[in-house]
């Protein structure tokens, strides 16, 4: 069992690398990957996004299949790199996109979001199984 | 055998000095306070950290190489900042020898500054401030600055060896923790720890600045926070919202 965990952890911790060894921007798409957590209850999903310099009417959450959601919105102004200090690069964003994988299924067409703080929170019901008696 | 972790001086130190340490953790609390008091004293780069424990960076300004744990100070102050998440096969080694460092510096109170993960976050207009002391005398200080004392509790990273090599070597440390988020960067809850630390030591650092910027600080620290979030996986720093086992009062 212990064995089992921790060749888990280690596919965990190899998975988890390779995603961060690619850059969190897209020059093409003119988009940044916002910053997101996934918390998983017995009920639901929650899932947050930070949003920094959004306009929330544009904030956008698609159902893409029942364990991965996509999130957009548009930033109120446009951000190149300079204004992040970087001098070397070349590139503008003027949005935020990224698809979240969801450890469980869940049923999109019941989900609810709301925006406070600067902080998109999505919540979505986890799909129901069956009952199993008990004697 | 050579020592693991060197800190190289730029510039002679003098004794006895306060240290501020600012250190990757969660809502990068304490580094967004570090970088806001540096900017605002104007502090000078005096020390850095060299170790092949680190990751093979170099922080580039103007050009120049630089290590991206430092020490920055003036004839009052050390402020000990770094640009990367320190990582966790190191961490023990690299804060032993910066707690070390501050020994032999005869530093005269550590300050580590950062964060309380709390769920609900979003939720709290001002982030409350909780504290943690390496001795008796210092927890007074706390209560009697408004600094509401942790009475038990987990403690997990940077900070919590900070507080522990401190507590062992008697040198004075104080740990001031804001509420904060976990996993994003929290200007506000920076904000709070550094008008406590105003309360505690002769300087008043305005942070109005920090918390009408906030939102492009939430901006640039997204790839560093990214990255302190998997040190922090390593580290285990889920155990800060673990309830302590029961006991007997």
């Amino acid at each position: 069992m212990r064995e089992r965990m921790e060749e888990f952890e280690e596919i965990a911790d190899e998975i988890f690398e390779r995603f961060m060894e690619r850059p969190s921007w897209d020059v093409r798409t003119h988009s940044l990957e916002p910053l997101c957590d996934v918390f998983v209850s017995s009920d639901r999903v929650i899932v947050t996004a930070d949003l920094p310099k959004v306009n929330p009417e544009s904030i956008r959450v698609n159902g893409i299949a029942d364990d991965l959601i996509e999130i957009t919105a548009k930033m109120r102004v446009k951000v190149n790199f300079e204004d992040l200090g970087v001098t070397h690069r070349r590139g503008e964003f003027s949005s935020f996109s990224c698809r979240v994988p969801l450890p469980v299924p869940v049923d999109t067409s019941k989900a609810k979001a709301r925006f406070r703080r600067g902080i998109l929170e999505i919540t979505l019901p986890r799909k129901k199984g069956y009952e199993i008696k008990v004697e | 055998m050579e020592d693991k972790v060197k800190i190289v001086e730029r510039r002679e130190i003098p004794k006895g000095l306060k240290v501020i340490c600012g250190l990757p953790d969660v809502g990068l609390v304490g580094t967004i306070a570090a970088s806001h008091i540096i900017s605002k004293l104007e502090l000078a780069e005096i020390a850095y950290v060299r170790s092949d424990l680190l990751p093979p960076i170099v922080m580039l300004e103007k050009g120049l190489p630089h290590s991206p744990v430092r020490m920055f100070g003036n004839e009052n102050l050390i402020v000990l900042s770094s640009e990367i998440a320190i990582p966790s096969s190191s961490v023990y080694s690299v804060i032993e020898s910066m707690i070390d460092w501050i020994w032999n510096k005869k530093a005269e109170i550590v300050f580590t500054l950062g964060g309380l993960p709390i769920p609900n976050r979003y939720e709290i207009e001002k982030p409350k401030i909780f504290g943690a002391a390496s001795d008796e005398a210092l927890l007074k200080m706390l209560n009697e600055k408004g600094v509401q004392v942790i009475q038990r509790g987990f403690l997990v990273g940077p900070q919590a060896l900070i507080l522990r090599y401190c507590a062992e070597r008697n040198i004075p440390a104080i740990a001031l923790l804001a509420e904060s988020f976990y996993n994003y960067p929290d200007p506000e809850a920076s904000s709070v720890v550094i008008q406590a630390l105003n309360r505690m030591i002769d300087i008043e650092i305005d942070v109005s600045e920090l918390i009408e910027k906030g939102e492009e600080v939430r901006l640039a620290m997204r790839d560093m926070m990214r990255r302190t979030q998997a040190e922090l996986a390593r580290m285990k720093k889920s155990h800060e919202y673990d309830i302590p086992g029961y006991y007997i009062k």
